[in-house]
């Protein structure tokens, strides 16, 4: 029995119409969207919740209502009160943002992520502090769900990553430091230092991976500079609010500064 | 074509000598190889003080020549990448919808306010954007950038094509524009429909729109 | 010693759902899956406004003031003290319609009721009435309210969700319970309750509407979007 009138999702073949019967058992449900089938607790953080059938109740963590179950699995004070944790019977689905979503199992290993993209995972998992601020660490045997800012891409080390489009690595060894002497130093780093002109750009610092594992890579997270947009908006475009921008090679003055990196 | 596309928000290219590629800074996500980023000052030609000029004139976009020899991704902000490959034309693109381009095609700025006259020096204000656009002519493939992907809309004799100029991408072809009003004087003081303006593209040609009004 | 799972197959990006070919009146058809084209052969649609990104042909755009057929309702409603504004669209050739990148889903009425988040109606055809619907929580203050827009009538919608919509189904004994921020519309024969999330309540008074839910029972589809308006950041 259908029920109309019924949204025609884009995609093509007809809507998918989903009940707790036939929605995927801890799998997605489209890249954006994860399916858990609830039975006993699971964490998640907070907010990510966008629906669910059945029966269960969500706890704040961190603020010593559980605290004795924590122990098991957060070894991360920092960042236990993003945290919930859902516990009863049913099916949960989770979302972050129409960010890309992926499910990765370890089996007695270990994965460090960036901790605004961790999603869930399963109490069976330890959760801590990676030694890079930011990222956390996850280890032992079960399921986790993380974010990405369009789908993860796997690359294989040896390899140097632009910290804003790491997600995460796994197996290999943590990352060191890389620095673009050639960029920071001699003549056009003397005018850039003098200047600001070229900037400090994030080309000049890389995180350098080694060894055998797999990096996980995403769009970088960081929007562009604002640039003024000026005050013509929808309802005062009025042509001759600031004449002094028409003149050719004058431009925006407001902008010097910023653009002189002052 | 230099770039390959991993996924709709990022693409890779290969250096090697013979192949360079120039990126806005910040754009380069990851490499593997010996690859080395030089801030081009001289943004491509015109040496420093045509490249501070640009600066002022509010097309700022310091690139990075990226050379060497491995596979360089790029990609910002979760933006969706799209590649334009150019065989001999020209593109004419905002210089911060540039994510990175062939080194083998010609750059240089070219001055919209003399399109459309009156009108077009408006335009700069009403995007935004500034009165240069760059261009970009030769063989070659640009990715840029866009909020929500693009959609590519064909404009031919007769049937000119309206954009929102807070949604234009890019545009290729034989295409004059001019900023137009679809509304009185009146309607677009105080109380409009947030379509006062419009880019009118006309010729023969291709535009590129965003899926989103919002500009990047 | 990780095994890694990649997401299923996405949808393929440039397929579009043709509607309605057999009536000489305004054509909803997708461009993607984040853009909306609608033909007009003088006729008219009612759009958010500024919602416009190209068109071809002769058109005219028209501010709407609120008021007459149940628009003051779109207009009017007041969550969060921004205005959602629509404005009028008519003319000759192909209007192109996005929204903040997000993507667009058709809907056709004959004559039922769809319900929908204000902020999440893109486009409708003149045909449609539109009107708003309340739902409050007992001893709530208005504020925590949860008010939607309801479409009627015969013809074209189109609904915007951030991420693709899942669709979920209601029936007697399965009642499901959604986080007011991923909601976007339904449809069929449900009731709507505002619910305080049991258990949530150690975290009454950190907002984000988190110790919300809206649970739906009865018969029909609830859509929901895979994100949630209070963090989506270009929501303003």
């Amino acid at each position: 029995m259908t029920y109309p009138p019924i949204l025609q999702t884009p995609g093509g073949e007809g809507p998918q119409i989903w009940d707790p019967h036939t929605l995927p058992v801890n799998d997605n449900v489209n890249p954006y969207c994860f399916s858990v089938n609830l039975n006993g607790a699971y964490y998640l953080q907070k907010g990510k919740m966008i629906a669910y059938y059945g029966e269960m109740r969500f706890s704040g963590i961190g603020r010593g209502v559980l605290d004795r179950v924590l122990e098991q699995n957060f070894n991360s004070p920092l960042h236990a009160s993003d945290w919930v944790v859902a516990e009863g019977r049913g099916t949960l689905l989770l979302a972050d943002r129409a960010y890309d979503l992926n499910s990765y199992d370890l089996e007695d290993g270990n994965l460090t992520v960036r901790s605004g993209n961790l999603l869930a995972f399963e109490p069976t998992l330890r959760l801590k502090q990676s030694i890079i601020p930011g990222f956390l660490t996850l280890i032992g045997t079960g399921k986790f769900v993380a974010a990405s800012n369009g789908p993860v891409h796997f690359v294989e080390p040896p390899v140097r990553v632009d910290p804003q489009a790491l997600v995460g690595w796994a197996d290999c060894p943590a990352p060191c430091h890389h620095y673009d002497h050639s960029y920071l130093h001699g003549v056009l780093g003397g005018i850039r230092h003098l200047t600001g002109i070229g900037g400090a750009s994030g080309e000049e610092h890389q995180f350098e991976f080694i060894g055998a594992g797999q990096v996980l890579m995403q769009s970088s997270e960081t929007v562009l500079a604002e640039k003024s947009v000026g005050v013509v908006g929808e309802q005062s475009a009025v042509p001759h609010q600031q004449p002094t921008q028409a003149a050719p090679g004058l431009g925006n003055l407001r902008d010097l500064g910023r653009q002189f990196g002052l | 074509m230099a770039f390959t596309l991993i996924n709709h928000k990022m693409v890779s290219a290969q250096v090697f000598p013979g192949r360079r590629i120039l990126s806005q800074r910040g754009a380069m996500l990851g490499y593997t190889g010996e690859v080395t980023f030089r801030p081009n000052l001289m943004g491509g030609q015109g040496g420093v003080m045509s490249m501070i000029g640009r600066r002022v004139a509010n097309e700022d976009t310091p690139l990075m020549t990226v050379e060497g020899h491995g596979t360089v991704m790029f990609g910002h902000g979760g933006h969706h990448v799209h590649v334009i490959d150019l065989a001999g034309d020209t593109l004419y693109v905002e210089a911060d919808r540039l994510l990175a381009f062939e080194d083998s095609l010609q750059q240089s700025t070219m001055f919209m306010g003399q399109q459309g006259g009156l009108m077009g020096v408006v335009r700069g204000q009403v995007t935004g954007q500034g009165l240069f656009t760059t261009q970009l002519s030769g063989k070659g493939a640009v990715a840029v950038m866009a909020h929500g992907g693009v959609v590519e809309l064909p404009i031919s004799p007769g049937l000119p094509v309206h954009v929102d100029p807070q949604a234009y991408v890019a545009h290729r072809g034989q295409v004059t524009n001019k900023l137009s009003s679809a509304l009185g004087w009146r309607d677009m003081i105080g109380r409009g429909s947030g379509e006062a303006f419009q880019l009118e593209l006309s010729g023969h040609g291709m535009v590129y729109v965003q899926a989103s009004e919002v500009k990047l | 010693m990780c095994r890694f799972r990649t997401s299923s197959a996405r949808p393929s990006p440039h397929i579009g759902a043709r509607a309605d070919t057999f009536r000489n009146v305004a054509q909803f058809r997708l461009q993607g899956s984040k853009v909306l084209a609608v033909d007009l052969a003088g006729d008219t649609v009612k759009a958010r406004n500024g919602s416009m990104v190209a068109y071809t042909g002769q058109m005219g755009f028209k501010k709407l003031t609120g008021g007459g057929d149940g628009l003051r309702g779109m207009v009017t409603r007041r969550l969060t003290g921004e205005r959602m504004e629509v404005m009028e669209v008519r003319g000759q050739g192909t209007c192109y319609f996005a929204d903040k990148a997000t993507e667009i889903n058709l809907v056709r009425l004959n004559g039922e009721t769809l319900f929908v988040e204000s902020d999440n109606l893109l486009c409708t055809e003149a045909t449609l009435r539109t009107g708003t619907s309340f739902t409050g929580l007992n001893g709530m203050a208005g504020g925590n309210g949860l008010f939607t827009t309801k479409v009627e009538g015969q013809g074209w919608a189109a609904v915007t969700s951030n991420g693709p919509a899942v669709i979920l189904r209601v029936t007697q004994g399965l009642p499901l319970r959604v986080d007011p921020g991923a909601y976007i519309a339904h449809t069929g024969n449900l009731n709507r309750a505002l619910k305080s999330g049991a258990g949530w309540t150690t975290l009454i008074g950190e907002g984000g509407g988190e110790a919300m839910q809206v649970e739906f029972t009865g018969e029909g589809l609830v859509y929901v979007q895979p994100s949630e308006r209070l963090t989506f950041g270009g929501d303003a």
